[in-house]
């Protein structure tokens, strides 16, 4: 199980690498002009570049992946991506008087987010954490390739790195609580990210992390992108997404019908002030009409309900405590 | 022509082995087998030739069954074959998108010429915004026959086809077929016969409306989040009811969960022939059949399991990349 959730990590990156290649992202609006993301594309295609010399079997595997994504995959990626973005900038620039402000990106995988927010936030502390698999390749890459490594070094006046990369099985409380207590300082505001994670945890596994995090951090919020299996009687989107993963990859989402809608999805954050959006809320309500015209530029959209199904059901959280 | 890949020679000669031949085609995709590139291409040329002669909007007599969006989903157009009494007994009309998205477009879309060459008077094929070259591109067609054949030119052969195929159908002059739904530039039907089909679908006009526009809450002709075609309301629906003299407009083009959806008191009708589309939307199909008396009865169907009941999977499920956002 282990391997294949972070086989995840490939679609991930297949899939964004797919959105920059047909001009989704970056989103000039979102991340250039509001989170002043600069070199967003030239950023992941050294990444993808590197990521050809540490295994040419994953690189063909993303790169044939990236080269047939539909469109309606290409907007779910754009919003999963700036939403998130947005959210954190805007954490970022309400704490910027904040000595240290750190971020834990819990199963981070490929994401190259840490790049620019290093840059533009020179409070911040950035806590990668992921598999030991998935660290050991993602410091490969980042080690080998000079462009990024440049990016990720030590400002100049000799700080320490405020980047750090940890393995750690997120599944096992011990080990968790050891590696959060080690590296991060409980005391400093801390944003969480959990993008598509929780989703491959059991239920019992999944509530002790949030309880863990919870408890170790004074202060922060905790930005998590998850599907859910969908809660209303007709709805079967969950069921088949959970069959179609088990019989094509063996994935398994255990709580996907437990927490299936916004409801219950925030009910895991009890004790948290919980903000909750599902994708679709967030393309009708948030997104400029600029914005929404300039994908529709991009390619055809064909089905527009399509996405309407698939963007309801995945949802953006955002618990404060 | 050799038509089938197990070795054995079948020869158009005659038109009783024409007939023959094709019921061995119609087997072998029924099936999902590989038909041979030359096989394809005669059967592209052949149909080139009876669609050129339809008319823009075809004449259709009753009790006809519409069928909305099939794309490329061979297993539930077997379905929607078997719950609808089937090509030998009843007619049909096709609304287009016969392919992109699903794993079989080219068995779906051969299986219906091949039909449309054996039965011509119980078949009508209307193009779909998915019959086109830009489309099958991006949607999947395109690569499903690369992955067939290892070059395009069973996707070229198809693309002409899809040249030649009818703009609409109007059914006992009452009900009229199209695949997406009205245009601003159209007001009479017969302003629709005198486009000239035989194109790749334009991106702006008549010929791309008529193919990519949807009905909408809206109080007139609106843009389409689709990026082609318009949003049109209530008021152009009615409009265009009564210039011409119908009853009805019977289209696909968009996904409804329950299969069919009726709007506008009833003038408007989307019909949605793709059970679970993409194999994880979860929605049922419907074809609506029209009877003598133009009365309306609706067939639901669900999708095939991706399994029989051996255990064979019968629908691959490894796709080379999953549809989630993971």
């Amino acid at each position: 199980m282990e391997k294949v959730v972070q086989q995840t990590d490939y679609d991930a990156l297949s899939c964004r690498l797919a959105a920059i290649s047909k001009g989704y992202l970056p989103s000039v609006a979102f991340q250039v002009q509001r989170c002043n993301y600069h070199g967003y594309k030239e950023m992941h295609m050294e990444y993808l570049h590197s990521l050809k010399s540490v295994s040419r079997r994953i690189h063909s595997k993303i790169f044939r992946a990236m080269q047939n994504s539909f469109p309606v995959m290409n907007y779910g990626t754009y919003l999963r991506t700036v939403s998130i973005d947005i959210q954190i900038n805007d954490f970022l620039k309400s704490h910027s008087k904040f000595q240290n402000v750190q971020i834990i990106n819990l199963g981070c995988g490929s994401d190259l987010r840490m790049i620019p927010i290093i840059k533009n936030f020179t409070n911040v502390t950035y806590i990668d954490i992921d598999y030991k698999d998935s660290i050991e390749m993602k410091r490969k890459i980042l080690d080998q390739n000079r462009a990024l490594k440049k990016a990720l070094e030590s400002d100049d006046d000799g700080e320490t790195n405020r980047y750090k990369l940890i393995s750690c099985d997120l599944n096992d409380e011990a080990q968790t609580v050891r590696t959060l207590s080690e590296s991060t300082s409980s005391d400093s505001p801390t944003i969480v990210i959990s993008e598509c994670v929780l989703c491959y945890m059991d239920d019992h596994a999944s509530k002790q992390l949030i309880s863990v995090v919870l408890d170790i951090y004074k202060t922060g919020i905790w930005i998590s992108y998850d599907p859910i299996g969908g809660s209303k009687f007709s709805d079967r989107f969950g069921i088949i997404m959970q069959s179609n993963l088990r019989e094509s990859r063996h994935l398994e989402m255990p709580t996907l019908m437990i927490y299936n809608s916004k409801e219950t999805y925030s009910s895991r954050f009890a004790n948290c002030n919980v903000e909750i959006k599902d994708m679709w809320d967030i393309f009708e309500n948030d997104i400029p009409k600029e914005e929404i015209s300039r994908l529709k530029s991009l390619q055809f959209l064909d089905e527009v309900e399509e996405l309407k199904i698939m963007q309801t059901h995945y949802v953006l959280l955002k618990a404060s405590w | 022509m050799n038509c089938n890949n197990s070795g054995k020679t079948y020869m158009v000669t005659l038109e009783g082995t024409r007939q023959m031949n094709l019921d061995k085609i119609i087997i072998l995709l029924k099936q999902g087998k590989h038909i041979r590139e030359d096989c394809v291409y005669s059967l592209c040329i052949q149909a080139q030739e009876l669609l050129m002669n339809e008319s823009n909007v075809t004449h259709v007599d009753t009790p006809v069954t519409i069928c909305g969006d099939i794309h490329g989903q061979l297993h539930d157009l077997l379905t929607l074959f078997e719950k609808s009494g089937g090509v030998e007994k009843s007619r049909y009309i096709f609304l287009g998108d016969f392919v992109d998205r699903g794993f079989y477009s080219l068995e779906s879309f051969l299986l219906l010429l091949c039909y449309k060459l054996r039965y011509p008077d119980r078949i009508t094929l209307i193009r779909g915004n998915h019959e086109t070259r830009q489309i099958t591109k991006v949607y999947g067609f395109y690569d499903e026959i690369m992955r067939k054949y290892g070059n395009s030119n069973v996707w070229r052969y198809c693309c002409e086809v899809f040249d030649y195929l009818s703009l609409g159908a109007i059914i006992n002059e009452r009900v009229f077929c199209i695949h997406g739904g009205l245009s601003p530039d159209i007001t009479t039907i017969d302003e629709i016969r005198s486009i000239d089909r035989k194109q790749e679908v334009p991106h702006e006009g008549a010929m791309c409306d008529l193919l990519w526009s949807d009905p909408d809450e809206v109080d007139t002709w609106s843009l389409s989040p689709r990026g082609a075609g318009f949003l049109f309301g209530k008021g152009e629906v009615d409009q265009f009811l009564q210039t011409n003299n119908i009853e009805l407009i019977a289209r696909a083009h968009q996904l409804v969960m329950e299969g069919y959806k009726e709007m506008f008191d009833g003038g408007l009708v989307t019909v949605w022939s793709a059970p679970n589309y993409c194999y994880r939307c979860g929605n049922v199909a419907a074809v609506l059949t029209i009877d003598g008396q133009l009365e309306r009865s609706y067939t639901i169907f669900d999708a095939v399991q991706s399994q029989n009941g051996m255990g064979h999977t019968i629908i691959p499920t490894k796709k080379p990349q999953m549809d989630y956002f993971l």
